[in-house]
């Protein structure tokens, strides 16, 4: 009601209350950027007039109707301005150890196994199931990927086997929710509970103490030494896409197979169709429990590959509870994403980029490492309230259905 | 007629729970008629039909095709058999192009994986042309008219190569111009040889539309009967299974003191834009202020603005000569306002609460349903086996959730909720939409008893026929003004012009 009126009202103004938002956001970026090399300035005149622009130009947004952009505006003009000039008390070679290529592989490290577990719940919740239990699913992969690399020798049977646990214990979430039409978030979370315990047994039974052996067969990199050597973004792409785990460049050629999968293939249109409106689906006969099965499966056996890759790939070890809220960060990705498949890789690398730079500032900073340790989360949190209206689920999600 | 029909029902029985849907049915369509399944709600129609496109499976009986017995034990089986149905809820996804939903499992395909999109597209087009449907295959299915939607309900049948169309209820959700529209295309389709099952409940669209008709009453087939040469009357006979009044017997109306008034109102909608525009109007005591129009034309709004739940931007309302253009809904209903919203299920009733707990959902809270702020269950009870006496409410006791009811009796039981506070006005919105013979006879009947005890009652309705059985005057509401006033014995035709804003020829 209120935008239509705002929109009648303000439909002569030259400048658009979204262009407006967005020039506050640039305005917010820079007043870090000025801060920082090559620029390097020194005086906190500069950030506090330039958050003060973006903090105008969004209240300008907010009043004339661009109320979530025109938010975002003002909430990174506060941010961005106390950045600036905590950054400003830092000499250039500290803010380089923080703010270097190697930030940008962390980003790439820490979104692949958000993106694992977020493409697999894209599948699951698009077709109409929620998987709350991706977290769950994760840490299924994330042991029984190391048990079985131990046990054969080879990273290779560790993955295969990571993906047969994580998608049994998405049948089990599958039969119960599909099948027996049990409620899909308390599902999901007795599956997170069972694996987290069951994980946590064998995990004790099996290595005690001790743990894992070390030296267990990894996941390898993918050397690619002809990045550092090009002329003129060698410098660049070189050490950041120089050498990367085998997963990494899986996740990233995954994001566009699903993609394709699910806006291009006639089995997407059916997941949708599904995910959206079961009973028409059924009526031009699609079966129903069969799409949401094979949805729910193959995002356990993805949400596992994401766990596989934190032991097998990325540690080299297991602990408890390693997956350590990830799933849920994906599920938020997924939605972030609205549901699809690059959007939400967007957030998956906007998540990891908030992980690389916490831990990149807990060895930098003189803020406790704790509380830095919280912006992943607290970023979770401002990118949902954000989006929150916006991102529509699929229609049918978190329902079950009942054939007549 | 030697050729063997196009399909045979014999002996269908279906049994549920308590119920017998479908007792031994026979029935056969031949090919290019349109034959009409006339039934009240409840009658079997839609089991029948069910059954037919393979959402039930029958308990006793054989479906025959050109002739030969077939088994259709699943939607698929019944495509592949030819038979398309467009169901009364759309089955359609709305954030999907046209283009996809009609393909839908049907997929045109490259390589047998990927997406044929210019496939769909052009297949749509062809299939679009050749019927002369006006429609765009890349346009989301939410961003098109309902008229439309029906249409590419049409198009999916089409599509999947059916030559048996079955239409439930398919005008329930159209504007009489969107339903002349589907008529004609009905008749082209019957014209390429389509055979088409036209189930309703509406008498003169069946006489209209369909070459034979079939009446089903309580499970069991009535009779079938040629269309020409039947009457509405014989057919209302037949379906309820007794003499119906089609006409309303009333008296005329002597109308007393102002009641309700309302002027120079002005309304905004949903979305911000005038939906009323600077409305007068002023209904008495003891008479029927019918308000006619096309859907969309400021109709909610009104009733909204009146009822208190959505704020003018302009306009006074006087209730009983007491000013209550800022009261709240509930000063408005304690002040002798009775309102029928026009979504029975959305706002009349609270669809999990028993009928008991949905009868008191205006006084519960005053004695002596409650007293001190504790309830007393049993007088509720009390209340709601009364009301469900005396307004015929069948289907269940004080106990029953409303959800279980059927379309009728839920809205019986609002109509005896509104009504036996006694109010001074009483507004009702589409108080028959989709209710069978019966029940509209009922609301009807009972309509006007409650004008003729001296109410003052504004009636909304975008059927003409109801307006004119029951109005004793009446508006007709074109873009948010009233656009004409007139007489209980106004033409049909006249009030037609009216509603398109009077630029008719």
């Amino acid at each position: 009601m209120s935008t239509g009126r705002t929109m009648l009202a303000h439909g002569r103004t030259a400048l658009e209350p979204r262009r407006l938002a967005i020039i506050g956001i640039a305005l917010a970026a820079l007043a870090v950027w000025t801060a920082l090399p090559p620029w390097m300035i020194r005086w906190e005149g500069v950030p506090v007039a330039l958050g003060l622009l973006a903090a105008a130009a969004g209240l300008a947004a907010v009043t004339r109707g661009e109320r979530r952009l025109g938010s975002w505006a003002l909430a990174l003009a506060g941010v961005a301005t106390v950045a600036a000039i905590w950054a400003q008390t830092k000499d250039e070679s500290s803010l380089g150890a923080v703010l270097n290529t190697g930030l940008l592989a962390a980003t790439l490290r820490f979104a692949t196994p958000l993106a694992f577990a977020a493409l697999g719940g894209l599948f699951s919740e698009r077709s109409g199931v929620v998987n709350i239990g991706l977290e769950g699913m994760m840490l299924m992969g994330a042991f029984f990927g190391i048990w079985a690399t131990i046990w054969s020798g080879s990273w290779v049977v560790g993955v295969l086997c990571a993906m047969v646990f994580g998608g049994l214990l998405a049948a089990v979430h599958a039969v119960f929710s599909i099948h027996l039409r049990a409620d899909q978030i308390v599902s999901g979370f007795a599956m997170n509970f069972l694996a987290l315990g069951l994980t946590g047994y064998l995990f004790i039974s099996i290595y005690g103490l001790q743990g894992t052996p070390p030296g267990v067969d990894r996941i390898p990199d993918v050397h690619l030494g002809f990045l550092h050597d090009l002329p003129a973004l060698g410098g660049l792409l070189g050490p950041v896409f120089g050498q990367l785990n085998l997963l990494i460049w899986v996740v990233l050629a995954l994001v566009v197979i699903v993609h394709v999968v699910i806006f291009r293939t006639a089995i997407g249109l059916r997941i949708r169709a599904v995910g959206e409106h079961p009973r028409a689906a059924d009526t031009v006969g699609i079966s129903v429990s069969r799409v949401r099965y094979g949805a729910v499966i193959l995002s356990g056996m993805l949400a596992a590959l994401g766990g596989a890759y934190l032991s097998v790939g990325f540690v080299g070890s297991f602990g408890q509870n390693m997956t350590a809220g990830r799933g849920f960060i994906a599920l938020a990705a997924l939605i972030f994403g609205k549901w699809k498949p690059i959007p939400t890789f967007g957030a998956c690398l906007l998540f990891g980029f908030a992980s690389g730079l916490a831990q990149r500032l807990q060895a930098e900073a003189d803020i406790s490492a704790n509380l830095i340790s919280t912006l992943p989360y607290i970023l979770v949190l401002a990118a949902l309230v954000g989006v929150v209206g916006r991102s529509v689920p699929p229609a049918a999600v978190g329902r079950p259905y009942v054939k007549q | 007629m030697t050729e063997a029909p196009v399909l045979e029902l014999r002996g269908i029985t279906k049994r549920f729970p308590g119920v017998l849907a479908n007792d031994d049915i026979h029935f056969d369509l031949r090919r290019g008629e349109v034959h009409a399944l006339l039934g009240e709600n409840g009658a079997g129609k839609s089991t029948l039909m069910n059954i037919l496109y393979g959402l039930y499976r029958p308990d006793a009986g054989q479906i025959l095709l050109n002739g030969s017995p077939v088994e259709i034990d699943s939607p698929r089986a019944a495509i592949d058999h030819g038979i398309g149905m467009v169901h009364q809820h759309f089955m359609l996804i709305p954030v999907m192009t046209v283009a996809e939903n009609i393909v839908l499992a049907a997929e045109p395909t490259v390589g047998g994986v990927f997406l044929d999109t210019a496939a769909a597209r052009s297949r749509v087009e062809q299939l679009a042309d050749r019927f002369s449907f006006a429609i765009d295959p890349d346009a989301r299915v939410e961003n098109i008219s309902v008229g439309q939607q029906q249409r590419v309900e049409i198009l999916k049948a089409l599509y999947r190569r059916a030559d048996i169309l079955i239409l439930d209820e398919p005008t329930a959700v159209l504007t009489p111009q969107e339903s002349q529209e589907l008529f004609a295309i009905l008749q082209e389709l019957r014209k390429e040889g389509m055979s088409i099952i036209f189930i309703s409940h509406k008498l003169n669209e069946v006489l209209e539309i369909a070459d034979r008709i079939t009446v089903l009453r309580r499970g069991r087939r009535i009779d079938t009967l040629a269309a020409s040469g039947a009457t509405e009357t014989e057919l209302a006979r037949l379906m309820v299974g007794r003499e119906v009044l089609l006409e309303v017997e009333k008296a005329p109306a002597s109308p007393g003191e102002v009641l309700l008034e309302a002027e120079g109102l002005r309304v905004l909608d949903d979305r911000g834009l005038e939906a009323v525009r600077g409305l007068s109007l002023a209904i008495r005591a003891g008479e029927i202020l019918g308000v006619a129009g096309v859907d969309g034309n400021g109709q909610s709004e009104l009733i909204d603005a009146l009822s208190g739940l959505r704020k003018t931007v302009a306009g006074r309302v006087r209730l009983l000569g007491r000013d209550v253009t800022d009261a709240s809904a509930d000063e408005r209903l304690e002040r002798g306002l009775g309102h029928i919203p026009e979504d029975r299920q959305r706002r009349g009733l609270v669809l999990d609460f028993t009928i008991a707990e949905n009868v008191v959902l205006h006084d519960y809270d005053k004695p002596p349903f409650a007293r001190a702020g504790w309830t007393f269950p049993r007088q509720m009870t009390e209340r709601a086996r009364a009301l469900i006496e005396e307004f015929d409410v069948r289907g269940g006791g004080p106990e029953t959730l409303a959800r279980s009811l059927s379309g009728g009796n839920q809205q019986k039981v609002i109509l005896a909720r509104e009504v036996a506070r006694e109010p001074s006005v009483l507004l009702a919105a589409q108080p028959t939409r989709g209710l069978d013979v019966g029940a509209i006879e009922f609301i009807h009947r009972r309509l006007v008893r409650e004008r003729d005890a001296g109410r003052a009652i504004l009636l909304v309705s975008f059927e003409l026929d109801e307006i004119l059985s029951l109005a004793d005057r009446i508006v007709v509401l074109y873009e948010g003004r009233i656009v004409g006033e007139y007489g209980p014995n106004v033409s049909e035709h006249e009030l037609g012009i009216a509603m398109t804003g009077g630029r008719a020829a």
